[in-house]
């Protein structure tokens, strides 16, 4: 086990192609760290660069003490699982798991010893002697999961193992993935772009964008601190309702903001550096609009453009006189009776409102 | 129409075809067998009478062994192409990958020079080859006091036609199919950039190679002019040269002899493809997605 250490990682592709700019960051002992970003952020070239399968142009990793930008990939300590399982279709299962071991000129009597264990955390001895063609989808990401245990590496790197599953398999891969760690207590680092896997598997989640880390922290920490206005839209499904704003005044203690229209809407976040008029974005989580009470003075009145039944809950798209985008609530399953052209009242409770400058960065919550 | 009838017609269509192309692909092997089989030859240029054995057996075959020296020649058309496909198979894999999985300064220009002696045609290499091939003789003798290579030698007739632009093109191909996953896999494993060639590439492309080695069999089997200039010892002569010489011309014994001798020169082909043809499917399946 090892811990993992950025020091300003640059990777350029050309002269003028940057992808990755400057990212550093620690990864502890032990840790399960998720990238998460969309396409093309620079995430998995950040894995390779890791792996040893890209150059870094710049700055220092550390894989536990030691430097390791110039190590070869299989001298790393690493093991690695790719999206496309990439298994050797001429060899077994045990042929492919024990390739590595085999490689480094382990003993015979070891390497079988090593597979029959990994065989046996997964559940696959019965598949050992079997062809990759042989094994269905869920089986092969577990025989290429298999492969990366047998080598006991001090990091494994996972780059969307998950991505080729059908929807119930990756659920359940999931599981066994977050139960593995627990069981081996390795250092881990997942590349997904699906949020849910990193909300899910993550102890720590770095969102990438264009080359750089937007924000870093747990999964909650992100979902309910994003840092600014991309972290904010990125995680959460449906993703975060996003109006454009100005502030009406704001203090220390919290803004009020105008929607066009308008409307004006309270936000409990530290707005000290806010003046009034300034252009803003208001934030609000689909779970966090409420129905309004008839009583309640300061409801906002909306229509229903479109209601989704989900079982467990009501997903509504309603439309804000005056605000273009359409917005999603989330309503307990049993609110059944909206329907399409309603005429309603929204509440957008202070406690839940975020508000991000110009710039898109957030005001602090006061939480 | 009714569906089962359109069915019926469109199977009997298609079955029409293959069967036409299977008749105008092997009639003249089926006639050549077919006179081989006739020990009584008078009906031999007879069509369509000649497609049926007059008097049918294996006399002419038992010809073949006995009067001229057929199984010499087979052994030396078997190591012949046996040489000429290992080498073949070697020079492409080893000039394949490169080309196909390397960066290196030069690459486009080197693959599109090699490509580009694919537009001339074989003959222009055979004065050039054979004044090399003479030095090349002189020289190993003189060095190594043994001709190693050179006239009247085997490697002189395999060795000028291993570095082929089909072969090399061919492996490229195959070598650009194989999903970059897959290599990069093997080097965390800790493989080296040989192993990655031999335990992984290779084996994944035997479909590739293995079509290499029939086309490169069919090609050394077959190869008559340059093997003709090259080897002079009769004793030395492959099946094409060697039948050809002693079986046609103005003291030709009989057509029905060429015929079997022809039949026994095409069988080993056959066997070798119907061994071979197995890995054309592909050896892809279950390595990636």
């Amino acid at each position: 086990m090892a811990s993992v250490k950025l020091k300003n990682i640059k990777k350029n592709y050309t002269k003028d192609v940057t992808v990755i700019k400057g990212v550093s960051l620690d990864i502890q002992d032990g840790e399960f760290v998720v990238f998460v970003g969309p396409s093309g952020c620079g995430k998995s070239t950040m894995l390779r660069m890791i792996a040893g399968l890209e150059d870094i142009t710049e700055g220092e990793l550390l894989i536990g003490d030691t430097i390791a930008n110039d190590i070869h990939a299989s001298k790393r300590g690493i093991a690695m699982v790719f999206q496309s399982y990439a298994l050797y279709p001429h060899m077994t299962v045990a042929e492919n798991m024990g390739f590595a071991l085999k490689l480094a000129g382990i003993p015979k009597a070891e390497v079988e010893q090593r597979v029959k264990h990994a065989g046996e955390i997964l559940q696959i001895t019965h598949l050992l002697d079997r062809k990759p063609k042989a094994l269905s989808g869920g089986q092969r990401q577990r025989v290429a999961i298999g492969r990366a245990i047998v080598r006991e590496p001090k990091v494994f790197l996972f780059d969307e193992p998950l991505s080729n599953l059908d929807a119930a398999l990756r659920l359940q891969m999931r599981v066994e993935l977050s139960k593995l760690h627990q069981e081996l207590k390795t250092t881990m680092i997942y590349v997904t772009h699906d949020q849910v896997e990193a909300m899910t598997l993550a102890d720590r989640i770095v969102v990438f964008n264009a080359g750089v880390i937007q924000q870093l922290g747990s999964p909650l920490e992100l979902y309910e601190n994003p840092s600014n206005l991309f972290v904010a839209g990125f995680l959460g499904s449906p993703k975060m309702n996003l109006l454009d704003a100005s502030v009406v005044s704001g203090d220390a203690k919290g803004a009020t903001v105008r929607l066009p229209k308008g409307i004006a809407v309270k936000a409990a976040v530290d707005a000290g550096r806010a003046k009034a008029n300034d252009r803003v974005t208001l934030g609000i989580r689909p779970e966090h609009i409420q129905l309004a009470s008839e009583a309640d003075q300061n409801a906002i009145p909306a229509r229903v453009d479109l209601i989704e039944h989900l079982g467990d809950h009501v997903l509504a798209y309603i439309e804000i006189p005056g605000v273009n985008e359409i917005m999603s609530m989330k309503l307990p399953g049993h609110s059944t009776d909206l329907k399409y052209g309603d005429a309603i009242r929204v509440v957008f409770p202070e406690a839940e409102c975020m508000l991000f400058d110009a710039e898109g960065l957030a005001f602090k919550r006061l939480r | 129409m009714s569906k089962k009838l359109t069915k019926v017609v469109e199977l009997t269509g298609q079955y029409a075809g293959l069967i036409a192309f299977a008749i105008f692909t092997t009639f003249p092997f089926l006639w050549a067998l077919s006179v081989a089989l006739s020990e009584d030859p008078s009906n031999i240029w007879l069509f369509p009478r000649s497609f049926l054995p007059t008097d049918p057996g294996w006399a002419w075959f038992v010809r073949v062994f006995n009067e001229i020296q057929f199984m010499t020649y087979l052994k030396n058309s078997a190591w012949i192409s046996l040489c000429t496909i290992v080498g073949t198979v070697l020079v492409s894999v080893l000039a394949g990958y490169p080309l196909a999985r390397l960066r290196f300064p030069g690459r486009g220009l080197i693959f599109i020079a090699i490509i580009g002696t694919m537009m001339l045609p074989s003959e222009v290499a055979i004065i050039p080859n054979f004044v090399t091939l003479k030095h090349l003789g002189d020289w190993s003798t003189a060095l190594l006091g043994f001709k190693l290579t050179g006239l009247n030698t085997y490697s002189g007739v395999f060795l000028p036609t291993v570095a082929g632009a089909f072969g090399i093109f061919l492996m490229k191909q195959a070598f650009e199919q194989i999903p970059q996953d897959l290599i990069d896999a093997a080097r965390v494993d800790g493989a080296k950039e040989l192993q990655i060639l031999w335990r992984v590439m290779v084996p994944v492309s035997a479909p590739s190679i293995a079509a290499l080695a029939i086309f490169t069999l069919v090609n050394a089997w077959n190869e008559f002019i340059w093997t003709g200039i090259v080897i002079q010892d009769k004793a030395m002569l492959p099946l094409s040269v060697g039948m050809f010489n002693d079986l046609t011309g103005p003291f030709a014994v009989s057509t029905s002899m060429v015929m079997a001798g022809i039949v026994l020169s095409v069988v080993p082909v056959l066997i070798f493809f119907a061994l071979t043809q197995r890995y054309f499917i592909s050896g892809l399946d279950g390595a990636v997605k």
